[in-house]
């Protein structure tokens, strides 16, 4: 296996909030690098930079230093040289189009729009991505099982219902990278047990590759692969 | 699915409402207080353009605008001069007929009025199409009043001619014919009473509206209250033969140096020269009503994108270009901005219909060319509205804004 083998790879990640003595250096060249079709957790104590880590693969925000390749791709601007010219410069456009094609999200708090059904929710993120809805909205409403109440807004679904619908929102365009953010955090046991099947099950079948950032050590066995996290850095599991 | 600014503007009722409020507020104010300048002008211009004549001939001294003229400035001898005037070697006179009027104002119904002094017979050319309607009649139909009144002037005196009212009104001196519009503002039928220039008038008949004047009275009468000289008129109404091209009778005319004269489609640009100046105000208000309008819809959009800046992260997570976001932003403007100019043209036509039935002088004109500015204006103001609050939404930090709780 050669390059082609890693959807994502990470590697000397910076990342810094604030300046000054107030600066707070939140990942420390940090490295990581993802299978295709595999399914990561990423575990660790709280403040030790698990949803920054998440937010710099997603391309929501930009690394001090390092870089990140997704399938292949220069995600992040980068240094050639030591002159002020020698930086090449990822426009936001294309990261915004990586975004689009190879990425889905699945949030903690779900993030669904609460002006749109459900299933306009996905009929949404299709149209972003430019793709038709066709019949595969249904199919996915069925195989998450809230086929049922999709034409309803998410105020009137329960937190299972609504985190269903993001993890169908999230994978309705067959993204090649799945990146969930304690997708399970805000959900009882048993829907969060049945969610994780959910993921599980798009792993398995469809070798979705996916990164999960978790406190819970149940939902992280889910995994095919665990990482540990602490003070900005992988410390075990990196392989 | 429904498609999102649409969704936007559909969950949040009340704010959208508001929104195109602001805008239906500044477009009706647009349409409306354009339609009732433009049109008061106009529908003035038109009752002149009207008149069963070609030219307006006038004293000289009045110069190049007559829209105020008034007083007795012309003579039996003009009125006969022009009606002399032959051009182009025919020996014919040019003009067909010669309608002098004596031009006053008098307040009537608590505003002041065009008070037209004219002889009974030519008082059908200046009616326009109508005619006196039904169950009225013209004032001093058999002339008796004004021989005895003209004798009167005329007999050697002191000078002073005084007549009571009394006598004025026995011999039908104080008689009046009145439009529809003047009828309906002080609620006057034939038969009523009507207090004009100190007199006791009597309303004996009623015009459809687009007649010259909002009031007809004798001439003789016009002579002795303001005036007091017989014979005296303020202009003549002079009714060219169809093959005697106006041009001419024109310079004939000035060539007196006396008399001066245009036709009767000049009186319209006199009144736009001379109270075209309230177009600027009400283009002025206009213009502010609308600022304030297109701030509205900027602080709406401003709010909403303050309120959902989570959203616009989500999409931004998604993949959606920063172009993308703000063309949401701008669609919702322009959602906005459509309602409120579709409801701002109903409500143009509401106030149209409300002005004219409380205030039945006033003509509120509105046409297509005005509307179309409107919602020229209104795109354009939705557009440019939309810009800041659209700035505010692409520069979302889609990191800070997802943890936004």
């Amino acid at each position: 296996m050669g390059e082609n083998e890693y959807i994502l790879r990470a590697a000397g990640l910076h990342k810094s909030f604030g300046s000054g003595p107030g600066r707070v250096e939140v990942l420390r060249g940090l490295d990581l690098n993802v299978r295709r079709g595999e399914f990561l957790a990423v575990m660790g104590p709280s403040g030790c930079g698990k949803s920054t880590l998440l937010h710099v693969l997603g391309l929501m925000t930009p690394p001090n230093a390092g870089s990140v390749v997704i399938d292949g791709e220069e995600a992040t601007d980068r240094e050639i040289g030591e002159g002020p010219d020698d930086l090449i410069v990822v426009p936001e456009s294309r990261k915004a189009r990586i975004r689009r094609e190879k990425i889905g999200f699945v949030f903690q708090r779900f993030n669904l729009l609460s002006v749109l059904s459900g299933h306009d929710n996905i009929a949404l993120s299709l149209r972003i991505r430019g793709l038709r809805a066709d019949g595969r909205i249904d199919e996915l409403l069925a195989a998450m099982g809230v086929a049922e109440v999709a034409g309803r807004k998410p105020a009137k679904l329960s937190m299972g219902e609504q985190q269903r619908l993001a993890v169908a929102r999230a994978v309705a365009h067959s993204p090649q990278l799945l990146l969930a953010d304690e997708p399970t955090g805000s959900l009882d046991s048993e829907n969060k047990a049945a969610l994780l099947e959910l993921i599980r099950r798009a792993n398995r079948q469809y070798a979705q590759t996916i990164v999960m950032i978790t406190h819970s050590a149940s939902a992280a066995d889910a995994a095919d692969r665990i990482v540990y996290m602490k003070d900005g850095k992988i410390i075990d599991g990196e392989h | 699915m429904v498609p999102l600014p649409i969704a936007n503007v559909l969950h949040h009722k009340l704010r959208s409402a508001l929104g195109a409020l602001g805008v239906a507020i500044g477009v009706c104010m647009l349409v409306t207080l354009s339609g009732l300048a433009r049109g008061s002008l106009n529908e003035v211009a038109d009752r002149w353009e009207a008149v069963n004549a070609d030219l307006i001939v006038y004293p000289a001294r009045w110069l190049d605008n007559i829209t105020t003229i008034d007083g007795g400035g012309l003579s039996q001898a003009d009125a006969a001069e022009v009606g002399r005037i032959t051009v182009g070697g025919n020996p014919s006179p040019a003009i067909e007929r010669v309608v002098p009027v004596f031009l006053s104002r008098a307040s009537i119904g608590g505003q002041e009025h065009n008070v037209v002094g004219v002889e009974p017979a030519d008082l059908p050319s200046l009616l326009g199409r109508g005619q006196i309607l039904p169950g009225g009649r013209c004032f001093d139909a058999d002339g008796a009043f004004a021989k005895w009144l003209k004798a009167e002037l005329e007999a050697p005196g002191d000078g002073v001619l005084d007549i009571s009212p009394e006598e004025l009104a026995r011999r039908g001196g104080l008689e009046m014919v009145i439009d529809t519009r003047l009828a309906a503002k002080a609620k006057l039928e034939v038969g009523s009473g009507v207090y004009a220039a100190g007199h006791d008038f009597t309303v004996v008949g009623i015009v459809p509206a687009g007649a010259l004047a909002r009031a007809f009275i004798p001439r003789a009468t016009a002579w002795y209250l303001f005036d007091g000289r017989p014979e005296r008129y303020t202009m003549l109404f002079a009714k060219l033969r169809e093959d005697v091209p106006p041009g001419a009778v024109l310079n004939r005319i000035r060539a007196t140096k006396r008399l001066n004269a245009v036709t009767t489609g000049e009186y319209r640009s006199m009144l736009e020269s001379r109270f075209g100046i309230m177009y600027v105000y009400v283009d002025a208000v206009n213009a502010v009503t609308l600022v304030v309008a297109f701030l509205f819809i900027l602080v709406t959009l401003y709010t909403m994108v303050i309120q959902r800046t989570r959203e616009i992260a989500i999409l931004r997570s998604m993949g959606a270009a920063r172009l993308y976001i703000l063309r949401e932003v701008l669609a919702e403007s322009l959602i906005l901005t459509f309602l409120g100019a579709a409801a701002g043209v109903g409500l143009s036509l509401a106030a149209a219909a409300i002005i004219q039935a409380a205030l039945p002088l006033l003509t509120v004109t509105i046409t297509w060319e005005w509307i179309a500015t409107a919602a020229v204006v209104a795109l354009v103001g939705g557009t440019a509205a939309a810009m800041y609050p659209g700035w505010c939404a692409i520069r979302v930090d889609v990191v800070e804004a997802l943890n936004f709780e």
